[in-house]
């Protein structure tokens, strides 16, 4: 989602992916990420708050943009799962206010093809589908649909023996979303999150007398960065770096972080993002929040 | 004479029945049965270090130290209606298990030195409690279908139904786990955040608590 909403708000097509999740492997719980997509399928709904403002400036250029996402994921397996997505974006353009509308409608289905439990190792593949023209376009929705392979590598660090280095994780993401048509272009985005567990600290490394909130909280910072390939229409690269921290509640994580950005084509001054995610797999485990075929 | 007689008799029928005095407080304290059994289980009595045979049928109580042998596996029906399931290896001592009038159950605790067990707990309509307690950590429930193991520094929660709550010994910090999914504690620490778990994981402990 931060992916698509970065893509729109620096006005190319981007690689188009879900919201960020929790996945689990073995003791390792990576959180969700705000700008990268998740690592694997689940059941889960995100919430996501997203402004950046932008390089625009005069009559019919946006200087902000401003995204509300939702995010529903569902499992149809324990390893497969499919996410449907809906961004509501606000763009505030030069001399004419803030327009409004709907991206693009989009789906996605996510494979998780290894599960290392004891390597704390995650790898995912997925497929992003992006329906052109079911978007609007004054919030900058293509009438081109675009298709994105994507592939994702986690890894926890605490299979190693490097003491209170352990909570550390690393999450990457790289994709390549191909257009329907032209004049959309082609992008590449790949992408990383560096996270320190502070529950991991406390749960498999040594437990500190921490008061409530730091001992559910994650730092996190994620980094992102698209470009066009083949025929670039005028887009250019860029780079979004966005440090923040995530709570894990029971359940639930909301998280916040800090859009900077690297390039001028990225953006013109510091944004924010904002997430709430539900993990339907644990209020709901035994109705909606189950795969739809599984065993036990 | 007459008098006489009826003293007998009264004395009589008190030293018949004075041996059956303790087998009824025992009675009292029966927590359960074995209804299914594989190699050769023993249970310690009060912890006497004298481990004695199990067979079908036999009725395991309060302050008993289970041992099922690494090739055995063992089936306990409490008295609330409650169903454990004992893999190979496992050491477990019934350290409470309270019925009331009604046959429900009003506080169980089971102390699991080592193994898995498998606990299908029957329901209850009042508030009562059902802990499993290993050398790290607690697991308190109400009414579930789910898995503990106490592993050398640390034990192991899975969830098959409904939820149960998991406690560090160290820290007193807790989890909740949800069905499908599982937690751990290691010595020391808090427990690890609750995950869903694999149909694989799954299907391993039931396997290893699946008594025929």
């Amino acid at each position: 989602m931060a992916v698509r909403c970065l893509a729109v708000a620096i006005g190319i097509a981007g690689a188009p992916g879900p919201a960020g999740a929790y996945t689990a492997s073995g003791d390792r719980n990576f959180p969700a990420t705000l700008i990268l997509p998740q690592l694997a399928p689940g059941d889960e709904l995100y919430l996501n708050y997203n402004m950046l403002p932008l390089s625009g400036s005069g009559a019919g250029a946006v200087s902000r943009s401003t995204n509300f996402t939702v995010v529903y994921g569902k499992t149809i397996t324990d390893n497969l799962g499919i996410f449907l997505e809906e961004t509501y974006t606000g763009d505030a353009v030069g001399g004419a206010g803030t327009l409004w509308g709907w991206q693009n409608q989009t789906a996605s289905i996510k494979y998780l093809a290894v599960n290392n439990l004891d390597h704390e190792f995650i790898m995912t593949l997925g497929l992003d589908r992006e329906t052109g023209g079911t978007g609007a376009v004054r919030v900058g929705a293509s009438s081109s649909g675009a298709t994105t392979p994507q592939l994702y590598f986690g890894k926890g660090m605490g299979d190693l023996d490097i003491g209170y280095l352990r909570p550390f994780a690393i999450t990457t993401f790289s994709a390549v979303t191909l257009a329907d048509t032209a004049p959309r272009r082609d992008v590449v985005s790949n992408g990383f999150a560096v996270e320190y567990s502070i529950p991991y600290l406390q749960s498999k490394v040594r437990s500190f007398d921490l008061p409530a909130p730091i001992d559910h909280l994650t730092p996190i910072t994620e980094v992102l960065f698209t470009s066009p390939v083949g025929r670039s229409y005028g887009s250019r690269s860029t780079a979004l770096i966005a440090p923040g921290v995530s709570y894990a509640g029971e359940g639930w994580e909301f998280a916040v972080e800090a859009q900077l950005p690297a390039t001028r084509a990225t953006g013109n001054g510091i944004g924010v993002t904002a997430q709430l995610h539900i993990a339907l797999d644990f209020f709901f485990s035994d109705t909606i929040g189950k795969p739809l075929f599984s065993n036990p | 004479m007459r008098q006489r007689r009826r003293d007998i008799l009264i004395v009589g029928g008190a030293a018949t029945l004075l041996p059956l005095l303790p087998l009824r407080a025992v009675g009292e304290e029966t927590a359960g049965s074995v209804v299914g059994l594989l190699g050769q289980c023993a249970v310690d009595r009060g912890g006497q270090g004298h481990p004695m045979p199990l067979k079908l049928g036999d009725a395991v109580s309060i302050t008993d130290t289970i041992e099922v042998p690494p090739d055995g596996k063992l089936k306990l029906r409490m008295r609330d209606g409650s169903v454990i399931s004992l893999a190979s290896g496992t050491r477990l001592t019934i350290a409470a298990y309270q019925i009331d009038a009604s046959g429900q159950r009003q506080n169980a605790a089971l102390s699991l030195a080592q193994g898995l067990l498998r606990a299908v707990v029957a329901p209850v309509d009042h508030p009562s409690t059902f802990e499993v307690s290993t050398a790290v950590g607690t697991a308190g429930v109400r009414s579930t279908d789910w898995f503990i193991a106490a592993q050398p520094g640390a034990t192991q929660v899975g969830v098959l139904e409904g939820s149960v709550v998991l406690r560090s010994a160290a820290t007193a910090h807790f989890v909740l786990i949800p069905a499908r999914w599982g937690a751990r504690v290691e010595a020391g620490l808090d427990p690890v955040p609750a995950r869903t778990w694999s149909p694989a994981e799954f299907q391993a402990v039931i396997s290893r608590t699946d008594v025929p």
